[in-house]
């Protein structure tokens, strides 16, 4: 089962030639085993930074950050992350990409291979595991890299703006393998997103960041069942707390009113 | 589960306009070469020009016809000191480049003293490595290596550096080891450039074995030229200068069908565009 992540009083400072950028924090925040939280925010608030913090991509200037009883000073290696780019290395098959992470760690390939096949497959991408990347639209190879990252049943899955290169219906139609695919896994996800309406419609609980340095203005608990149909985002429940995300936004200047 | 999948990638071409295409590669630069050649055969017998100066490619053709004995005997020295010199040079590239790649003390230390190596004049070199090494056949190698080491070390570290940052925190994530980094991620992304430096020094083999030939050594067909041009044999100056060509072009070809064995994946081999 995965652990429970605890930032206590986390901030990030870059120094730079040209002075001193406060991206983040401090924030404190706990992250429940299993649930889905969305982090919703302007650009260069620090969601991204966040993030890497959480896999321990890099250090946090002030502050500490545990995973179960471990405190994160190095990168984790028992997690899945997803970027904006899905980083899939065009020298191999779509079904060795995915099993790049059981190579790394060593693990049994024949094994791994049925564990490969069966996320694909689950992706809706499984026919296609002998290609190569690059003969693959957007959308499948975004869903390759998703398979990459679970492949390994990793504790936390980390996605930084997975789907943000994707058309609008692709978005939506990966909206709802990733639903599936958190149903099938139970892994305690983090999703950092510009899109309000997929914050929503993902996660059991959105965190609006504020502009730098990125600070949490609001945690809203998001109740609706599971799995949720994409028309869930035209209900006024919905719209309510888009609305409620929306407001804060305006208020604060990221929006204009 | 099953999702249905959005797109698949398409084929460029159909194989018609794919085979028209591959038959006008080959037709349009030979078309070119005869051209050139009737215009060479043509202004030398219109101006009846002397053949110590500059001999008809129908002259140069019948010497390699008629010479062809000695001229083969000359190649095999120029082309194994060539293909020796390069496969050191390729090795020494390749190793050096990965090292300085992989460690910043070895980059420090080496980087100074291979910049003032290439910078001093090859051609310059060549008086000394006749004190040093004498006549013979490991001259011409070590030309050889001198000419092919930097373009395939200067390749191979801007491969092996140009590994996507965000790839390499993604594979530290996944727990992948600094060993495991380069053979699986470095290496493999490093080929495109590792294989423009191993064509580029390929052609420059040739070059290093004939200039080696020309000042420290007694056989090959850089010496050939030589004792040929001293002597106003220009029609065999000629041939040898065109089976040096040849090798180079052979050479050259030679290093592309490896690359589009080792590379297929690469944009640059593929025949089909990505999906969208």
């Amino acid at each position: 089962m995965s652990p429970p992540v605890v930032f206590d009083s986390v901030e990030k400072i870059y120094a730079s030639s040209k002075g001193r950028i406060h991206a983040l924090g401090p924030v404190s925040l706990t992250f429940e085993p299993m649930a889905t939280t969305a982090i919703v925010g302007p650009s260069g608030c620090g969601k991204s930074t966040l993030l890497r913090l959480m896999a321990g991509l890099e250090r946090s200037s002030r502050g500490t950050i545990l995973v179960g009883e471990k405190r994160v000073t190095d990168p984790l290696t028992d997690v899945g992350i997803v970027f904006q780019r899905d980083l899939l290395l065009d020298w191999r098959t779509v079904l060795d990409n995915t099993l790049l992470p059981a190579e790394l760690k060593q693990l049994p390939r024949k094994e791994m291979v049925l564990r490969a096949q069966s996320l694909l497959n689950e992706l809706g991408v499984g026919d296609f595991a002998d290609r190569r990347p690059w003969e693959l639209s957007g959308g499948m190879r975004q869903r390759v890299a998703i398979a990459r990252a679970l492949l390994c049943h990793p504790s936390l899955l980390l996605l930084d703006e997975p789907f943000s290169a994707l058309d609008a219906l692709t978005r939506d139609q990966m909206g709802v393998i990733l639903q599936r695919a958190q149903g099938a896994e139970r892994v305690t996800t983090l999703l950092i997103t510009h899109s309000i309406q997929e914050a929503v419609l993902l996660s059991d609980r959105v965190l609006v960041m504020s502009g730098r340095p990125g600070r949490v203005l609001d945690d809203i608990a998001i109740p609706f069942p599971r799995p949720r149909p994409l028309s869930l985002r035209e209900s006024p429940e919905f719209g309510a707390i888009a609305g409620r995300i929306r407001t804060l936004f305006e208020q604060t200047g990221v929006l204009a009113a | 589960m099953s999702v249905t999948p959005i797109e698949q990638g398409a084929p460029l071409a159909d194989e018609e306009s794919e085979n028209a295409a591959t038959g006008t590669n080959i037709a349009l630069p030979l078309l070119s070469a005869i051209i050139g050649l009737g215009i060479w055969e043509g202004a030398v017998r219109f101006f009846e020009m002397p053949t110590y100066l500059l001999p008809a490619p129908s002259l140069v053709a019948t010497i390699l016809v008629q010479r062809w004995a000695i001229l083969l005997e000359q190649f095999g020295y120029t082309a194994m000191a060539s293909v020796v010199g390069l496969a050191i040079g390729l090795a020494l590239g390749i190793g050096t480049g990965t090292a300085i790649s992989a460690s910043k003390i070895a980059e420090r230390m080496l980087y100074p003293w291979l910049v003032i190596t290439h910078a001093v004049p090859k051609v310059v070199v060549a008086p000394l490595l006749l004190v040093w090494i004498g006549f013979g056949v490991k001259a011409e190698i070590i030309f050889v290596i001198i000419f092919t080491f930097f373009p395939i070390l200067v390749s191979t570290v801007t491969g092996l550096k140009s590994a996507d940052p965000e790839l390499l925190q993604l594979v530290r994530s996944m727990g992948g080891r600094k060993g495991q980094t380069l053979l699986k991620i470095r290496i493999p992304g490093a080929l495109p450039s590792i294989f423009a430096g191993i064509k580029i020094s390929a052609t420059l083999a040739p070059v290093g074995a004939v200039v080696g030939e020309f000042v420290a050594s007694n056989k090959g067909l850089g010496h050939l030229l030589v004792v040929a041009v001293g002597n106003f044999d220009v029609p065999i100056a000629f041939a040898a200068v065109t089976v040096i060509s040849v090798f180079g072009i052979a050479i050259w070809y030679l290093a592309e069908l490896l690359e589009r064995l080792a590379i297929p994946w690469h944009a640059s081999q593929r025949t089909t565009i990505a999906g969208t």
